[in-house]
């Protein structure tokens, strides 16, 4: 059904015309997720929501209302509703905001797309039974899931001002797993993690050919997992693998930088950072080879877009360059309230949140070492792949992550498997330690589409792209009591 | 603002309208959530983020000659379109039926008893919300989130279930800093406003402020003495859920909990886990109709003596459900109180941590069942049983059995009941009755 938002917006602003500014954001999604575990069928979901949320500008205070009945009625109600929260604001707000943190932008924006058409769901579900069948290596395996979903997002803005924003978002994820058992050892081993595999793109993403090598490889290093020893506890180099990088820049560069939980926003919730503001141009965040771009323009990766969800465009902008921290990840909101350079990442999860600073794209840049000169100047190391567990301080300072599988690299050559393999550290020292940054041929995109923040709460799209990194001195250590 | 009554009057016109739709070899069960919110953030005791939200939202499983699809979708609110969607929903369903093969453990509704809560409260007026928040907090670096308004839950199916909750609550969930940037956290929620009551809880949080404005104690890796607060041990409840006591979890590789199954590993005798009813505070009712046992124990002085079993998982499995959601996650955890008073905690610690709030709780190692997470806020170094400062953040990594097993020292007799507060996808209902524990030699990393 077209909903003529032009006409929804004229609504609002006209049932308060006491306001300064007047925008709505409608948001419109739909997913569908496909499960089997063991060559079964598991689950079947088809997901939808549609809605909209209007904001209102009162001497300098922005009140919101999210609202699903698309009638002139209800926009009019939510206009009001807006405009009486604002207002009652009025004389406690944090900043004076005014109509030029809402530009009035013209964005038109699609994910590149090769195959627009779905496979159709029995064919899904073929590829997810021969997957599990692949994933079954051994009778060591107890458990095989093969998972494929996607989404598209529609994302239109219109405002008083102006702005008239069409974004089309399409989500491709599959994921692979097997859980392998030998006495009381249990061990689990996925395709990139959790939902590493979820990126913008067409069908084309669903290359099941060769997801179904994919899954033989799975299997097998689940079984593999089962007969190794546990990740030694010392303190060694440490190299990670791009679907680790993921979370390593999410945690400790993506979360610590954003503006708005510097500015103290979040300390109720998801934290604050060890970042300060008078940081931003000057602070050593990492060593020389450390170069971090939040960069919306790739095309593959879970966050690209044209602008953020109050209208800003969004450009390519280093964060960090040869270490040093040059810019935060804070919208025009944000930009306004610290006085320092941002980008354009002010988002929402749904129609009914308020779009707050959220990383997007947080990528750490590719350097000059191929993976064998890597591995081959490296005594004594150990090379990690694929997250499984993370946590982190509320300074986004002492973090400690664990993965999948891993390897030793002992005297320039990868040797055995260890699992259970975990390391803990400071981010304000760890990234210093960065000593070796890989080539392009090492450069991989991920992401996750459930980074989860904000009162009231919401999870996000983000994407991180990386190659393969090594750290110097890394404590490490294994599984057990 | 929705009211109750209406969100509730929707509710049994969309069933009515649904269930028509259905032929004799087709099963559905219906659920439904709504609210009507304001949501008023707050950073420096100043309005950051203001506004209301309109929600309502209907999911089904269909089930028809062997197959089974999920659906979920928003609502708008308004009576004929959203007839019309659901009516098209339910073609959508039988469409996508038709392509998918068939679920081997499909659970088709049948429970067919009818439920009805309603719990109305006495909010404040939307106008009055700042300023009685936030005036009382002048003074104080004060930040966190205030939420009122309605939630409501349905629940049917096409066997006869019928099943209605509906609450009317308010929330505030803040910490107040200092500015060395120590604070502490609390909250404040009911159903009826009381202005004293929350100007006392301010003035509690204002008393334990004093403590934290000495010099922090950075203390080394090691294993201390530590009591546990309930607002800290409520943060290891979700272990019980992720990776946790669910029976198709265990059997399936996917729990931490599968040496306790086994008989390998048990916890302290002291330490007692129930998913109790009783609370008040969340539906008993699941997505498919079913209602759970008002109390159901799981762990038994120490042992697991139940696991959580959804209806599908009984079909996979031959066991009987005891009516767990899908996702077979604990509702309403109630750890059993001990005997140990909590106004002795500093005595009991002697010297050692007094741990007021954990923070980022994650697996470490599953076949261990150890997590590993941050102390946060006000936590204190304590020594002959007298506060001296605040401590610097700490890391530990411990495994369950030791902290509610060998290391247990004593549970307090003292609990309180923890509300939910997540806003994830919407406002949740429940909430955790939780003591505190007092515990020898937790393993504190970095």
């Amino acid at each position: 059904m077209t909903i003529d938002l032009k006409r929804l917006l004229d609504a609002a602003a006209a049932a308060c015309p006491g306001a300064e500014w007047a925008g709505l954001r409608r948001m419109r999604t739909s997913a569908r997720y496909f499960l089997a575990k063991d060559g079964e069928f598991e689950d079947t979901a088809l997901i939808d929501s549609d809605g909209a949320l209007v904001e209102v500008l009162y001497k300098g205070r922005f009140g919101y209302a999210a609202f699903a009945d698309f009638s002139v009625s209800e926009a009019a109600r939510a206009g009001q509703s807006a405009f009486a929260a604002a207002k009652s604001a009025s004389d406690r707000g944090v900043f004076t905001f005014d109509a030029s943190v809402r530009p009035a932008a013209v964005v038109r924006y699609e994910t590149a797309r090769k195959l627009k058409a779905p496979r159709s769901a029995d064919a899904v579900y073929k590829f997810l039974f021969d997957a599990c069948g692949a994933l079954k290596a051994s009778d060591k395996v107890i458990q095989t899931q093969a998972i494929v979903e996607y989404e598209e997002k529609d994302i239109e803005i219109v405002s008083t001002s102006g702005a008239n924003i069409d974004q089309k978002i399409f989500i491709v994820g599959h994921g692979l797993q097997a859980v392998a058992r030998d006495g009381d050892v249990v061990q689990r081993r996925t395709a990139n993690g959790p939902r590493g595999r979820t990126m913008q793109g067409g069908f084309e993403l669903l290359d099941f050919p060769a997801l179904l090598s994919d899954a033989k490889i799975i299997g097998e290093q689940a079984v593999e997992l089962l007969s190794v020893e546990d990740c030694p506890s010392d303190t060694r180099t440490l190299v990670l693998a791009p679907d680790q990088m993921m979370l390593q820049i999410h945690e400790s560069v993506g979360h610590p930088l954003e503006i708005d939980r510097i500015l103290g926003d979040e300390r109720n919730y998801a934290g604050s950072s060890f970042v300060k503001l008078s940081d931003i141009g000057t602070f050593k965040y990492g060593s020389d080879l450390m170069n971090i771009s939040f960069d919306p323009t790739i095309p593959n990766e879970l966050a690209s877009y044209g602008a953020d969800d109050i209208g800003n465009k969004a450009v390519k902008t280093y964060i960090v360059k040869n270490g040093t921290l040059m810019a935060g990840l804070g919208s025009l909101e944000s930009q306004v309230r610290s006085g320092k350079p941002g980008v354009a990442n002010q988002r929402s999860h749904s129609w009914f949140r308020p779009a707050i600073d959220r990383m997007a794209n947080l990528n750490l840049e590719p350097g000059s070492t191929s993976f064998d000169k890597m591995i081959s100047s490296i005594e004594k190391g150990v090379f990690m792949e694929a997250n499984r567990s993370w946590s982190i301080d509320d300074y986004r300072n002492k973090f400690q992550f664990g993965c999948e599988y891993a390897r030793l690299i002992e005297n320039g050559k990868l040797t055995k498997t260890v699992r259970n393999p975990n390391y803990r550290g400071v981010s304000s020292s760890f990234w210093r330690n960065l000593c070796m940054v890989g080539d392009q041929s090492t450069f991989r995109v991920y992401g996750t589409p459930n980074c989860g923040k904000g009162e009231p709460n919401q999870d996000i799209t983000v994407g991180h792209a990386s190659p393969v990194c090594a750290f110097a001195d890394v404590e490490v250590f294994g599984g057990g009591k | 603002m929705t009211s109750m009554k209406e969100f509730e009057k929707r509710f049994n016109a969309l069933i009515d309208a649904v269930f028509t739709e259905l032929y004799p070899e087709e099963a559905l069960a219906v659920t439904y959530n709504a609210e009507s919110s304001f949501f008023m953030r707050f950073n420096g005791a100043k309005v950051r983020q203001i506004g209301t939200v309109d929600q309502q939202s209907i999911g089904f499983k269909y089930c028809a000659l062997g197959k089974t699809v999920n659906l979920g979708l928003d609502l708008s609110g308004d009576s004929f379109k959203d007839a019309d969607a659901v009516c098209a929903a339910v073609a959508r369903m039988r469409d996508m039926a038709a392509l998918i093969p068939v679920d081997p453990y499909q659970a088709i509704p049948t429970a067919s008893d009818e439920t009805r809560e309603e719990f109305p409260g006495k909010l404040l007026s939307e106008a009055d919300i700042v300023d009685t928040i936030l005036a009382p907090a002048d003074g104080l670096d004060f930040v966190g989130l205030y939420t009122q308004g309605p939630i409501c839950r349905g629940a049917a199916n096409s066997a006869g279930a019928r099943h209605w909750f509906a609450t009317e609550t308010f929330i505030v969930d803040y910490s107040a800093y200092l500015p060395n940037g120590k604070a502490v956290k609390s909250s404040y929620a009911g159903r009826e406003w009381n202005g004293a009551d929350y100007r006392a809880k301010l003035d509690a949080s204002r008393r334990a402020l004093e403590h934290l404005g000495k010099s922090e104690k950075v203390l080394s890796p090691g294993d201390y003495r530590v009591y546990i607060t309930a607002d800290a041990l409520a943060e290891v409840m979700p272990m019980f859920s992720w990776d946790g006591l669910g029976e198709r979890g265990i059997r399936q590789g996917e729990s931490a909990f599968i040496a306790l199954k086994e008989g390998r590993k048990s916890f302290s005798p002291k330490f007692s886990l129930t998913q109790d009813f009783s609370l008040g505070i969340e539906p008993r009712f699941n997505s498919d109709g079913e209602s759970a046992p008002s109390s159901l124990n799981l762990i038994e002085k120490g042992k697991l003596v139940n696991t959580l079993v959804s209806a599908r998982t009984a079909n996979q499995y031959g066991v009987p459900s005891n009516a767990a959601e899908d996702h077979e996650s604990v509702r309403s955890p109630a750890i059993a109180a001990g005997d140990f008073d909590e106004a002795c905690a500093l005595e009991a610690i002697g010297t050692g941590i007094y741990v007021s709030n954990f923070h980022y709780l994650n697996w470490s190692d599953t076949d261990s069942a150890r997590i590993t997470g941050m102390t946060r806020f006000a936590c204190l170094w304590v020594e002959d049983g007298k506060i001296v400062s605040p401590i610097k953040d700490l890391r530990f990594d411990e495994t369950l059995y030791a902290m509610l097993g060998d290391k247990l020292e004593a549970v307090s007799k003292q609990r309180s009941l923890i509300v939910e507060n997540s806003t994830y996808g919407g406002r949740a209902l429940g909430g955790s009755m939780i003591p505190g524990i007092l515990v020898n030699g937790f393993t504190f990393t970095l």
